[in-house]
């Protein structure tokens, strides 16, 4: 389980996180939504201990996050970070490089599944396409928590598709994983949990098949309620 | 299989619901080997603890059955599958009657009415 616990933070004078607090469990899909500046990327980057936080504390598994977390925990960026450069195989054997856990056999698998040529210059590689890669990357390493920035945003609607099918696959299997979006639509039904947020802070946490039962109510029902009031 | 869910009812709720549509069509027979959840999940592209969800409810009101290691099957249970059928009818009737019933139209019309629409609507298909 991720645990963000009373979690503040500032840039310069302005405090991006206000006192936050959420979990999420392995095996589940949370997913944390809000409009962009809400502070959901610097939440993610303060799990991975990417960016400092000035109060409050963050366990994974019961521990604060150290050098060997990363063999247990990756963060996948909104945007593909490996040099344009590389083909998609140079880019496989970075990442063998520098992360044990990284599985050749499971990156194969996901070429497959996005039909990607591994021959191909990341730069030469359309959004969709490059998007696909980006998660890819995380995706083929053998850790138990994946975090993903907007990983629909800016795509077609078939690679949008595309991605949605990685979350009911093996792919995901008994991993914890943590997604952000501002755009729910398309994967309603494919979470567990709704971590809603604006303004540095926690607005509603909430099971989404809970929600329905007791209330009747769609994640939309509960964000027009959250934020439009 | 492609079913449309609405994001107000449960979502498991909503696959047991369409199970039970296929028993009551004779679409999935008694014994029929149904999807694994990871499948299933894959196939309606809904959430895999969804999935897990409904197939213990399923199992609980025997719809459907395992046995060890073998995938899950339709129950053979005659009196199970007879009630599902007749729970789907009859709530089908009790709805047709709740929205009739708020404009006092008489039953002999109505049955006329029924009769009349549902064997046009079975030349239709």
């Amino acid at each position: 389980m991720i645990e963000v616990k009373n979690v503040s933070k500032k840039y310069k004078r302005k405090q991006v996180l206000k006192d936050m607090s959420f979990t999420a469990e392995k095996g589940q899909i949370t997913c944390l939504i809000g409009i962009n500046g809400a502070g959901k990327t610097t939440i993610m980057k303060s799990i991975m201990a990417l960016t400092p936080i000035d109060r409050g504390e963050i366990l994974i598994d019961g521990k604060k996050i150290s050098k060997d977390a990363y063999e247990k925990i990756t963060y996948i960026p909104d945007r593909l970070t490996m040099s344009p450069n590389y083909t998609i195989a140079q880019s496989f054997e970075f990442m063998a490089d520098f992360y044990k856990v990284w599985n050749e056999q499971r990156a194969t698998e996901l070429l497959a599944f996005f039909q990607l040529d591994p021959n191909d210059k990341i730069s030469s590689l359309s959004k969709g396409n490059t998007a696909k890669v980006n998660l890819l990357l995380g995706l083929a390493l053998d850790v138990d928590y994946i975090l993903m920035d907007e990983p629909f945003s800016g795509i077609d609607i078939f690679s949008r598709e595309q991605i949605a099918n990685v979350f009911t696959s093996h792919l995901i299997e008994n991993r914890g994983v943590i997604i952000t979006t501002h755009e729910i639509n398309d994967i309603e039904h494919l979470i567990d949990k709704a971590v809603l947020i604006g303004d540095g802070r926690v607005l509603r946490e909430m099971n989404v098949e809970e929600m329905r039962e007791t209330e009747g109510k769609s994640v939309v029902d509960v964000m027009r309620e959250v934020y439009v009031g | 299989m492609d079913v449309k869910f609405n994001n107000r009812d449960p979502v498991y709720v909503q696959v047991i619901r369409h199970f039970k549509e296929q028993i009551a069509k004779g679409s999935f027979a008694p014994g029929h080997v149904i999807p694994s959840r990871r499948e299933l999940a894959n196939q309606l592209k809904i959430n895999p603890n969804t999935v897990q969800r409904a197939y213990k409810e399923m199992e609980e009101q025997k719809l459907i059955y395992t046995e060890g290691n073998m995938p899950s099957c339709i129950t053979k249970d005659e009196t199970v599958l007879k009630s599902v059928r007749e729970e789907l009818i009859s709530e089908a009737v009790q709805v047709f009657i709740s929205s009739i019933k708020s404009i006092n139209a008489p039953l002999p019309e109505i049955m006329e009415l029924v009769q009349k629409q549902y064997e046009e609507a079975e030349q239709r298909d």
